[in-house]
């Protein structure tokens, strides 16, 4: 059932600020619906005006529901809410079952940390991303916006926390973006301060494990050389581990190119392994990942470059 | 397509899919498929199509299933039969390739450029972008635009914000990615008119609006805070040639900050993840489009060879970058284990040449992504897109065409070269030349040529000097 104002009383006191296209036809026009031009055109009026109240909450509702990708009216309805002092429970009552028919909206998940942080409370925000995942479980707004709720209650060593990142990545190893928050859980709350050595050892044993399962899956992989890294050891600390992988006697058994790429840099690293760097990147051009040879190449170029320095 | 709502563009993609019916897309898909099995037996082409494909995959299957590899191994399904053959029946170039079809996305993007019926409400607050996007595709296409001037110079006077900077349109608040996409094409527009119908001024002081203490820049008043509001501010300061002091309103200065770039730097720079590549803003996961925003940017705040060598650990970076590339598909995904899509031909494909300018050429292949874009992204009824089986738009069609133009040429940045303007503040961008045409590895020939695009700008190099040389050369605001 449209929504019209224009004989609504409570509304008789607006007067609509019509969209002005002025002489020329604009590009990319829209023959808007009525109903939208309509409600758009009071929208306009009482933002003229910077009228904040309860008929603007139902107004801004109403554009909403027939275009969620509108930045100007979630702004302004934020802002309603703030000088209104709304209550903010409601608003997520309200905006939760939006947010699922919108998967992919900017506007929401700003809106909703906008109402969070307002509320000083996360409670009920895991079960509602939950959900969220379930739908698509790479959503880049929904674990963004994951992190920003762990750094705004200080959730870094919240168990309950890991536990559930750990499921995602055991519900799919090959999520990337539960790799990352598990980094971000491990090395973004300590602010640069070192890793201590248990949890530096916890972590590559984690990551071990996971590339045992799938070694050609590259987010492990990342996430392992990250955290040696992270901890300032060499590199040859993973040399054993790689070595199960991707044993370059043995160059037509190769388990992993992963495994492969970070043999040549171990062997780069060590006083007479350029030749079996280059041993490795070649592999790697010719056969085990192919589509990366200039890259690869390149790499191959830098070996010969550090022994001229040298 | 899933990705294309969170690059800088606030992609209508998703929203297009909202409205279009699926069941037509589907059978969009099986007519191809269809036309496919009755091509009979392989042809010369695309047996040679089918031995290249073989010769850039990956030899090593895990035989672990998870969601992740399901969706890939179904969308490889669906993406093989148009890099092996020629489901759309399209003329071959002379590499046995899909040509461009150049008059089809001409159509495609003039239609873009026209009137919507009003079940694209959703749209409203995108309509700078689609412009942007198609008088970007339309000039990469070698198509004259410049009938498009005065009703562009019409569409954004209508939005621009009396405070300053541009909205969606008429009466919407200012937003950074509407005034990129609003700045872009007034640039690609030209000439006076258009460059005076900026309020500059206001310009100066909305953007102070938008810097943050932290140095990085939220997108509008009350909005989120991420790299693409960065870049955005940076490519619009820099073409209007904006002060880079801080305006005396500006909230940062409470804060001690005093130039637009305090801070920038190194707010990006905790952009980089740990896997080497960049993110929205900092703890996110790396993605293509947030790494072409934040390379563009510090390829603003100075030559690239400095600025990424000083705020990112290019080693990993670069490792990140080409692991972006599918195989055997040869296209772009956006982030580890993602599936491939025709706008990371751009993204990704994009940041090559800023890359390059600080390290060393020819780190990619550009041969794989031509073909990715020639045979996988070229709808049938014009306008190139995400993947086979996806409905073109004018952001795929903008930066497939971008990152096909990043295969055939290459550019340097030469800091030494004479040049009728700069030597004031973020005129870094302005030392960028064109090197000339790739020809290794070639698989496209003369019907298939695509204009030169600035590597940072993404407008032609034409309209990014002549904005910035007006607004070097003009006394105040
Ligand atoms: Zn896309």
């Amino acid at each position: 059932m449209p929504i019209f104002y224009h004989d609504d009383p409570e509304w008789s006191d607006i007067e609509p600020l019509p969209q002005d296209d002025g002489g020329l036809h604009p590009l990319a026009a829209i023959a808007y619906a009525d109903e939208y031009s309509e409600a758009m055109g009071y929208l306009r009026a009482v933002m003229a005006k910077n009228e904040f109240s309860q008929r603007v909450l139902g107004l801004t509702e109403h554009i909403i529901s027939m275009n969620p990708a509108h930045y100007t009216v979630w702004l302004y309805r934020s802002r309603t809410l703030s000088e209104l002092k709304a209550s903010l429970h409601d608003e997520i009552a309200w905006l939760n079952p939006t947010a699922l028919k919108h998967l992919k909206n900017y506007q929401i998940w700003h809106h909703r940390q906008t109402i969070i942080d307002g509320i000083n409370s996360p409670k009920g925000e895991h079960e509602f991303i939950a959900t969220m995942l379930e739908q698509d479980s790479k959503n880049y707004h929904v674990w963004s916006y994951r992190q920003w709720l762990v750094k705004r209650f200080g959730l870094f060593d919240d168990k309950e926390e890991m536990r559930w990142t750990e499921d995602m990545i055991h519900a799919d190893v090959r999520n990337n973006s539960a790799w990352n928050h598990r980094w971000f859980l491990v090395v973004g709350g300590r602010d640069g301060k070192t890793l201590p050595e248990n949890v530096v050892k916890r972590e590559m044993d984690y990551a071990k494990s996971a590339i045992r399962k799938a070694p050609q899956n590259q987010s492990p992989w990342n996430y392992l050389k990250g955290i040696v890294r992270e901890a300032k050891l060499p590199v040859s600390t993973l040399k054993d581990f790689a070595l199960e992988f991707a044993d370059m006697r043995r160059p037509d058994d190769i388990y992993s190119s992963h495994a492969l790429d970070l043999l040549a840099d171990i062997y780069a690293e060590e006083e007479n392994g350029k030749e079996e760097a280059k041993k490795a990147l070649e592999l790697l051009a010719s056969k085990y990942d192919p589509i990366r040879a200039h890259y690869w190449n390149f790499r191959k170029g830098l070996l010969d470059q550090s022994g001229v320095a040298a | 397509m899933a990705d294309a709502e969170i690059s800088p563009a606030q992609s209508p993609s998703n929203r297009l899919e909202e409205i279009l019916d699926a069941s037509d897309r589907i059978e969009e898909l099986s007519d191809s498929e269809n036309d496919y099995e009755d091509m009979g037996s392989v042809t010369q082409e695309e047996q040679a199509n089918i031995d290249y494909l073989e010769s850039v995959r990956i030899p090593i299957i895990d035989e672990l299933k998870t969601e992740t590899s399901e969706v890939q191994d179904d969308t490889l399904e669906v993406v093989l039969p148009f890099l092996e053959g020629n489901p759309n029946d399209y003329p071959l170039n002379i590499f046995g390739i899909p040509q461009l079809q150049r008059e089809k996305h001409i159509a495609f993007l003039k239609q873009a450029l026209g009137d919507y019926p009003s079940g694209f409400a959703l749209l409203d607050a995108s309509r700078p972008w689609l412009v942007y996007w198609s008088l970007q595709g339309l000039s990469a296409l070698y198509y004259d635009i410049s009938q498009y001037r005065e009703r562009v110079i019409h569409t954004f006077s209508l939005a621009q914000h009396p405070t300053g900077g541009y909205g969606g349109g008429f009466g919407q608040l200012p937003h950074l990615a509407a005034t990129y996409a609003a700045i872009l094409s007034l640039a690609m527009a030209g000439e006076i008119e258009a460059y005076e119908s900026i309020n500059r001024k206001n310009m100066w002081h909305y953007l102070g609006q938008m810097k943050q203490p932290d140095g990085g820049f939220t997108m509008a008043a009350g909005g989120e805070e991420d790299i693409r509001g960065a870049f955005c501010a940076l490519v619009v300061m820099s073409l209007l040639h904006i002060p880079l002091e801080l305006p005396p309103d500006a909230p940062a200065r409470q804060h001690g900050l005093t130039s637009f770039t305090d801070g920038l730097g190194e707010w990006i720079s905790k952009c980089q993840s740990f896997d080497g590549g960049m993110s929205a803003a900092p703890g996110n996961e790396a993605h293509g489009a947030y790494a072409f925003c934040g390379l563009g940017c510090l390829a603003i705040i100075g030559p690239p060879k400095e600025t990424l060598n000083k705020y990112l650990n290019i080693d990993t970076l670069i490792h990140w970058l080409a692991a972006r590339q599918c195989s055997p598909e040869g296209g772009y995904n956006g982030r580890t284990n993602k599936l491939v899509d025709g706008c990371y031909s751009h993204w990704v494909g994009g940041c090559w040449s800023i890359v390059e300018a600080a390290t060393t050429s020819d780190m990619w292949n550009r041969s794989a992504l031509t073909r990715y874009i020639l045979s996988g992204c070229q709808f049938k009824r014009g306008g190139l897109i995400d993947k086979p089986g996806k409905r073109a738009d004018a952001y795929h069609t903008c930066y497939n065409l971008a990152g096909l133009s990043a295969t055939q040429h290459t550019y340097t940045y030469e800091a030494t070269m004479q040049i009728d303007l700069g030597g004031s503040a973020l005129d870094a961008p302005y030392y960028w030349k064109l090197d000339g045409v790739h020809e290794e590895g070639k698989v496209w020939d003369e019907t298939d040529h695509i204009a030169e695009v600035h590597p940072i700008f993404v407008v032609p190099f034409k309209a990014a000097h002549a904005c910035r040389k007006y607004f070097e050369e003009k006394e105040g605001f």
